[in-house]
């Protein structure tokens, strides 16, 4: 089992009371498959997604990334979980600007201290059909260039999981196909475990399991 | 609606806490503009009056012959506004003792401006009249000297008086060339009696005049007409005595220390101008899209700012105000009188200031703001506008603007502007080159990595950033030196045993005698300059030189005097004249230029050796002219020195004047006193001007700062995502700002080095220093606030969850 939640529940100070985002959430996916969460907007998809990845803490329950509660760890121990075992892939791409499309690839590696990253950022550019674009800076890339930088940076990781939240949302349906379709077609290739968060039910349906959010609960 | 909106955004804006350092930069500048010109405005004035008083009148006339005032009755002057004196020193006589003395004698429209304070048996009393009579009042000096009490009979000239008051104050104290010795005041019309002025006796005749400016135009016009060799007209303005340029230069650290502020205050408005207009582009687009037309979204920002213009200056004037309430009170001892109330120059000043700095420093960023395309609600890498020279231009418009406001010099305002541009250029130019070419990757490998690779990448922005620190910490250091070394050396120049005593007309055996007999009773001379008077004609007979000068002749140069040209006398070469740079500026007298000296015992041909820059202000004995003694060893002389007398041993100035009747003593210690109480004060008022400074300082770095981490948080955010740690992160940013503080500081030391040797021999005329502390001083202030305030925007990020920070951007 690569994630497992249980009965994970999150809530945020809203004046003197709270807001539940999300409750009751319970789920596991196992070593090499892929999950896709939909629901409607507001159902508390992104910030079940960062729950899972790390990025934040739940106010209860557990979340079990490869054997480690991430609800027991700080934010060191969680950002050391995360360089390890999780890549990324955003709806906004968040790629660095001041960074050429090797650069942002071979960022994981150098964060990671692994030798070479130049040779391992190439051969994830050149996955992705970029390599004669990497040279060049996000604001010279389209928005279906910058996701596949984006995608090649989250496998440049050597991650167990990756995530990717709306992979598709910023991009025109032709676009869309073309990542999906690349996103599953690289992840084939390694033995990672996938988590899209997701609005089209196309991509939706390429995932192995599906869980489906209302008002911050698990209705599917 | 649009004021509806317009309050709506301001008080949104006020809330959101991103108007902070926008809004504190101008509220102070605003206080240190108004505070600033409020103090110097009233000094101006009181000062005005003071100098009015210190010279008599508003204009004067001095001459050997009475012969004018038969023009002067072309005029009509009516008896208020004119005055006549005669100057003269003669022998005052009591029934036990003589002494000579300097005496005033005035008609009856003395004194012209202000009171003459006395004092009787019955107390010290103010009067506006001329002594009646038969009367004479004299100073507290002479009275002594005289064993006289009040009600005494005492005689002038073949005339007999009586003593009736000692004069404590007398407003025209500055009218006279006589002042050497103890004052005598007496009525003009019992000067015939007295038979005192016979033809060729030395006499002065002084006439003061006061009125409208153009009254007082007509009058000098005609003074100008009708003055002969010798004679000298003085007006306000041209008060050159030691009081006058201590208080020119109290005025000029001020402006300095205000425009300092100002120029930094600027930066960071222009600053936090950018990143409210990068903030507020999608707001624009939006109200493009929702249809409001250009004019309404402009009329919206104007409003808004009129809020913020409207807020500061009321903030800052109420502070301002305060300001100069608290110097006025650090000065008020000095001041007899209440000090005038300003006028409206202070609040234009101040509006005109927040005026250029909202046109060069905001508006191009509000305009490029209104520029934005609607099509930025649907692609949101759509931005400003690239071109910035425009911005560029409206910002060294009002850079010029407001230094030629605060200096009031088109040239000197040239010379900074085109220094301040060049050392720019010269120093982005040098920071982005030595940073060097940026490496393939981030070096997100290890933090020393990080930030150099950082540094390297950021180059252009960086090269700006440290320009910004450069500028705070430079023009820091040079309001620190200017408070402490500058006001040092002027302190040192009156050293606590600067001579407080000067003896004039001593003769050769006075002058033998007079060192030991001064010596035994503890005090020291130092040199007795041989003195005489003198003409000098150019041997080419070209441009007269219309003026006697009094002349010395030593070997050695004296005491704080620099040769700025030529070199000083040496055994082994023909020695010449050494004249002052004054001189030598005024009458256009070069190096080598062969010259006659015209004295009483003969004409002596030499040349021009030396040009001398002479402080005026070290209460010795100065000199126009000092000549190599080989040449004037057939001229006869008397001898002038000066010595210091500690307070409690004053008895000894009376001891010498009773043992040298022939001497003429006179004391400085007042002046003195009161030159050293300006500067005091004047050192505690730019302290707070400092303080105020320092604050803009830290302004402008902590919104330079601000500036740049906004595009940090992006990359912290994904950095952190990605799996990087905090202590990566933290110690990669304070390593990088380091360097950038570090690199800062040595520029700013080197700004403000050069900065100080300009203000030290420009603006305050002093020789010029080195100063080791600012380069010590520089760095450290580079490295400790800049990494500092970085440790503290770094803290803030690290507090927010990497997935806050994306939200955040997106």
């Amino acid at each position: 089992m690569i994630l497992s939640t249980k009965k994970l529940r999150k809530e945020f100070p809203s004046g003197e009371t709270s807001l539940v985002i999300l409750d009751d959430i319970s789920f596991n996916l196992e070593e090499g498959k892929s999950l896709a969460i939909t629901g409607p907007s507001g159902s508390g998809k992104s910030t079940l997604l960062s729950l899972l990845a790390g990025l934040d803490t739940a106010t209860s329950g557990d979340i079990i990334l490869d054997g480690i509660n991430l609800n027991n760890l700080n934010e060191e121990e969680r950002a050391v979980i995360r360089k390890d075992k999780v890549g990324f892939v955003f709806q906004s791409f968040e790629l660095l600007p001041s960074l050429t499309a090797l650069e942002n690839v071979m960022l994981p590696s150098e964060l990671k201290s692994e030798e070479d990253p130049e040779k391992k950022g190439e051969y994830f550019l050149n996955r992705v059909g970029l390599s004669d674009r990497k040279g060049h800076y996000p604001n010279q890339l389209s928005g279906g260039e910058q996701q596949r930088v984006a995608i090649a940076r989250a496998f440049a990781c050597s991650a167990k999981i990756l995530f990717a939240d709306e992979p598709t949302g910023n991009l025109d349906p032709k676009n869309g196909k073309l990542i999906s379709d690349l996103l599953f077609e690289v992840n084939s290739e390694t033995d990672n475990a996938l988590v899209v968060v997701t609005h089209d039910q196309e991509l939706a349906s390429k995932c192995d399991k599906k869980i489906q959010l209302k008002l911050g609960r698990i209705v599917d | 609606m649009l004021a509806n909106l317009s309050l709506k955004l301001f008080v949104r804006e006020l809330r959101s806490g991103y108007l902070t350092s926008m809004l504190l930069s101008l509220v102070l500048a605003i206080t240190i503009v108004s505070g600033i010109s409020l103090f110097t405005d009233r000094l101006e004035k009181a000062l005005s009056s003071e100098t009015k008083e210190f010279l008599g009148g508003d204009l004067k006339f001095e001459s050997n012959e009475n012969a004018i005032k038969d023009s002067l009755k072309e005029l009509n002057l009516n008896s208020s506004n004119f005055l006549e004196m005669a100057v003269f020193a003669s022998m005052v006589i009591s029934e036990e003792e003589m002494q000579l003395s300097s005496i005033k004698a005035v008609d009856k429209s003395y004194p012209l401006v202000g009171e003459v304070e006395l004092k009787n048996e019955s107390g010290t009393y103010k009067t506006r009249n001329n002594p009646p009579p038969g009367t004479l009042w004299l100073d507290e000096r002479l009275k002594n000297l005289l064993f006289l009490e009040y009600g005494d009979v005492l005689y002038l000239g073949d005339a007999e008086f009586t003593f009736t008051a000692t004069i404590v104050y007398e407003p025209d104290r500055g009218s006279t060339n006589f002042a050497f010795a103890p004052k005598t005041i007496m009525n003009i019309e019992d000067l015939g009696k007295t038979n005192i002025i016979q033809p060729g006796s030395r006499v002065e005749y002084n006439y003061l005049f006061t009125g409208s400016e153009t009254e007082i135009g007509q009058i000098r016009t005609l003074l100008e007409k009708n003055k002969k060799k010798g004679d000298e007209i003085e007006s306000l303005g041209e008060d050159s005595s030691s009081l006058g340029r201590a208080t020119d230069r109290s005025e000029n650290f001020f402006l300095l220390g205000g425009l300092i502020a100002v120029l930094l205050s600027a930066c960071t408005v222009g600053i936090s101008s950018q990143r409210f207009a990068r903030r507020h582009i999608s707001y624009v687009a939006i109200l493009k899209t929702l249809g409001m037309q250009l004019n309404q979204i402009r009329s919206l920002y104007l409003l808004l700012f009129l809020y913020i213009t409207l807020l500061t200056l009321s903030l800052g004037l109420s502070l301002g105000w305060f300001l100069q309430s608290n110097f006025i009170s650090l000065m008020d001892s000095y001041f007899p009188t209440e000090l005038p109330t300003p006028g409206f120059y202070p609040l234009y000043v101040t509006c005109l200031t927040v005026l250029i700095c909202q046109f060069g420093f905001i508006f191009p960023h509000i305009s490029k703001l209104l520029d934005i395309s609607p099509m930025r609600v649907l692609r949101s890498d759509i931005s400003f506008n690239q071109n910035i020279l425009p911005m560029f231009f409206m910002g060294l418009m009002a850079f010029f603007l407001l230094l030629y406001i605060y200096t009031n010099q088109i040239t000197l305002s040239l010379i900074i502007f085109s220094g301040v541009i060049v050392f720019s250029f010269i120093g982005i130019g040098f920071i982005y080159l030595m940073l060097g070419r940026s490496k393939l990757g981030l070096g997100a490998q290890d933090p020393v990595n990080l930030a150099l690779s950082e540094l390297r990448r950021r180059k252009l922005s960086n090269s700006f950033q440290i320009f910004a620190f450069t500028v705070a910490i430079g023009l820091s250091l040079i309001t620190f030196s200017a408070s402490k070394n500058l006001l040092g050396s002027w302190q040192n120049s009156i050293p606590e045993d600067s001579p407080n005593n000067f003896a004039i007309n001593i003769t050769k055996e006075d002058k033998d005698l007079m060192k030991p007999f001064l010596s035994e009773k503890g005090v020291e001379i130092k040199t007795f300059f041989p003195v005489a008077n003198a003409k000098i004609l150019r041997k080419d007979g070209q441009a007269e030189i219309d003026r006697n000068f009094n002349i010395t002749w030593v070997e050695d140069l004296p005491d704080q005097n620099v040769v700025s040209a030529g070199n000083w006398f040496t055994e082994d070469e023909i020695n010449g004249l050494s004249i002052s740079s004054g001189i030598s500026e005024r009458y256009n007298l070069e190096i080598g230029e062969q010259i006659i000296i015209q004295m009483e015992d003969g004409a002596i041909e030499t040349f021009i050796q030396s040009i001398r820059t002479v402080n005026w202000d070290n209460f010795s004995p100065n000199f126009f002219l000092i000549g190599h003694p080989s040449l004037f060893e057939k001229q006869t002389s008397t001898f002038i020195t000066s010595f210091f007398i500690p307070k409690k041993d004053q008895k000894v100035a009376s001891d010498l004047m009773r043992e040298f009747r022939t001497v003429s003593i006179f004391s400085v210690e007042e002046l003195i006193k009161q030159v050293r109480e300006i500067i005091n004060q004047v050192t505690k008022a730019l302290n707070s001007i400092l303080l105020l400074t320092c604050l803009s300082s830290i302004f402008l770095a902590f919104s330079a700062l601000q500036d740049g981490f906004d595009q940090r948080r992006h990359q912290s955010a994904i950095l952190r995502t990605l799996g990087a740690t905090s202590g990566l992160v933290r110690t990669s940013s304070l390593i990088e700002f380091s360097i950038l503080g570090l690199l800062s500081g040595i520029l700013g030391s080197l700004m403000a080095h050069t900065g100080v040797y300009f203000i030290e021999s420009k603006v305050f005329e002093v020789t010029p220093s080195f100063y080791p502390e600012i380069w010590v001083m520089g760095p450290i202030i580079g490295i400790g606030v800049v990494s500092g305030l970085c440790f503290y925007l770094v803290n803030g990020l690290m507090k927010q969850s990497p997935r806050d920070l994306l939200k955040l951007q997106t």
